[in-house]
């Protein structure tokens, strides 16, 4: 009993203050986050205009769980691309998994036929300024644009330029492109195989 | 007696005007180099993290006045790092849903400013032993030398890397943009310069 009584005069301050401030930041949270998430949705949008810019807008298709390399489950939203007279021209779908710092959330774009890379845009990242943050910049992006919508393979050195299954990993920042590329290697198959089997997308075209 | 007011407004005064020169966290006491080299690319999102560094230094120094005589010495730091990380979450939250693009640009340097050490220092070296006023007054005093400091190096930088200040231009088109200034290299070069220009400066007042 004395040591509960000692353990509360040494803490009391530090209990209270933790409970004050964590209704403060759950209070703030619950009053922006509606905001935070449009914003999310707004830029979602946006990149995706980015990437498939014959887009006029997007249609939410269907809503698919992944694994990730490391086994954690995560959820892909797929949005289906629709041109000025309603065709599809494209599919585009937001995916994520371990960057070198944090968790890099993508979004990814694919051809009407699932056949060919539209593109990624960087959703969320919070890799090294000036190194890993490079995944963000054309050089690396725009080996994406037109490769096939399979398994791509990183290697250190390579024409950047080619547009062929191999990508060309930054110079100074393997661990990030690593991980953008394992990232839409691991989500681009499993969704592929989900909308096969839903029927959402068929292996003729 | 007559003359304690006026000993009280002059060291308000003094507590003001210490972050601007005298203290400057950047420029004299070194202090907070993480943002200071990491987020002055630009003016934009220095001033930025500037004004939350005012926020939090401003909020962290109110509630660490107001409780400094309930503080249990070898708990301090721990009751510091709590209100800090309080307000930084708040600010973070705020630019996220009303400045994103900022919120994007500013990317881990925002929550980091829990563990900068201009917070941390004014919290154990002012607030945790003044009185409130005094505590508010070395706030703003100290978060506006800060965000002066940044805004200054900023300026520089994005002068020299792009020819603009604030995205407009100010230089002519022939100016050719030292790519150098923009990248961490830029930024040890014009903070170097700086800090030998405050030294000569402060050593030919002396």
């Amino acid at each position: 009993m004395p040591k509960i009584k000692y353990f509360f005069q040494q803490s009391w301050l530090l209990i209270i203050s933790s409970f004050c401030f964590g209704l403060l930041i759950a209070i703030t949270n619950a009053a922006w986050s509606p905001r935070i998430v449009q914003n999310k949705i707004d830029k979602l949008n946006r990149l995706m205009g980015g990437l498939l810019p014959k887009a006029h807008n997007f249609q939410l298709q269907t809503e698919l769980e992944i694994e990730s390399a490391k086994g954690k489950k995560v959820k892909s939203t797929i949005y289906k691309a629709l041109s000025d007279a309603g065709e599809c021209v494209g599919l585009a779908f937001n995916t994520s998994g371990p960057g070198f710092a944090d968790r890099i959330e993508l979004v990814v774009a694919v051809d009407d036929n699932f056949q060919n890379f539209a593109g990624y845009a960087v959703l969320a990242s919070n890799e090294t300024p000036g190194f890993g943050d490079q995944i963000k910049l054309p050089y690396y992006r725009n080996q994406f644009i037109a490769a096939p919508a399979a398994k791509l393979e990183l290697v250190k050195t390579g024409n950047a330029e080619k547009i062929d299954p191999e990508i060309v990993a930054i110079t100074g920042a393997t661990v990030s492109s690593e991980a953008v590329l394992e990232i839409i290697n691991n989500s681009i198959t499993q969704i592929k195989d989900q909308m096969l089997k839903k029927g959402l997308i068929s292996n003729d075209k | 007696m007559t003359n304690e007011p006026q000993a009280t407004s002059v060291l308000y005064k003094q507590t003001l005007i210490a972050g601007l020169w005298r203290e400057n966290p950047v420029f004299r006491l070194l202090l907070g180099m993480c943002p200071t080299l990491a987020v002055t690319a630009a003016v934009k999102p220095a001033l930025t993290m500037g004004l939350s560094v005012i926020f939090v230094l401003f909020c962290s120094n109110i509630v660490v006045s107001l409780m400094r005589n309930l503080l249990k010495p070898h708990l301090r730091i721990l009751m510091f790092t709590l209100t800090i990380s309080t307000f930084v979450t708040i600010a973070d939250l705020f630019l996220k849903a009303f400045q994103p693009r900022m919120s994007e640009i500013l990317g881990p340097y925002v929550p980091l400013i829990i563990v900068n050490c201009i917070i941390i220092c004014r919290a154990e070296a002012c607030a945790s032993k003044n009185p409130l006023l005094t505590s508010i007054i070395d706030a703003i005093g100290m978060g506006i030398g800060f965000t002066l400091t940044l805004c200054v190096l900023a300026g520089i930088r994005e002068i020299l890397s792009t020819g603009a200040v604030w995205e407009i231009p100010i230089l002519p088109a022939a100016f050719v943009p030292w790519t150098a200034m923009r990248m961490p290299v830029g930024a040890f070069l014009t903070l170097g310069l700086l800090l030998g220009l405050v030294n000569a400066i402060t050593k030919r007042k002396a």
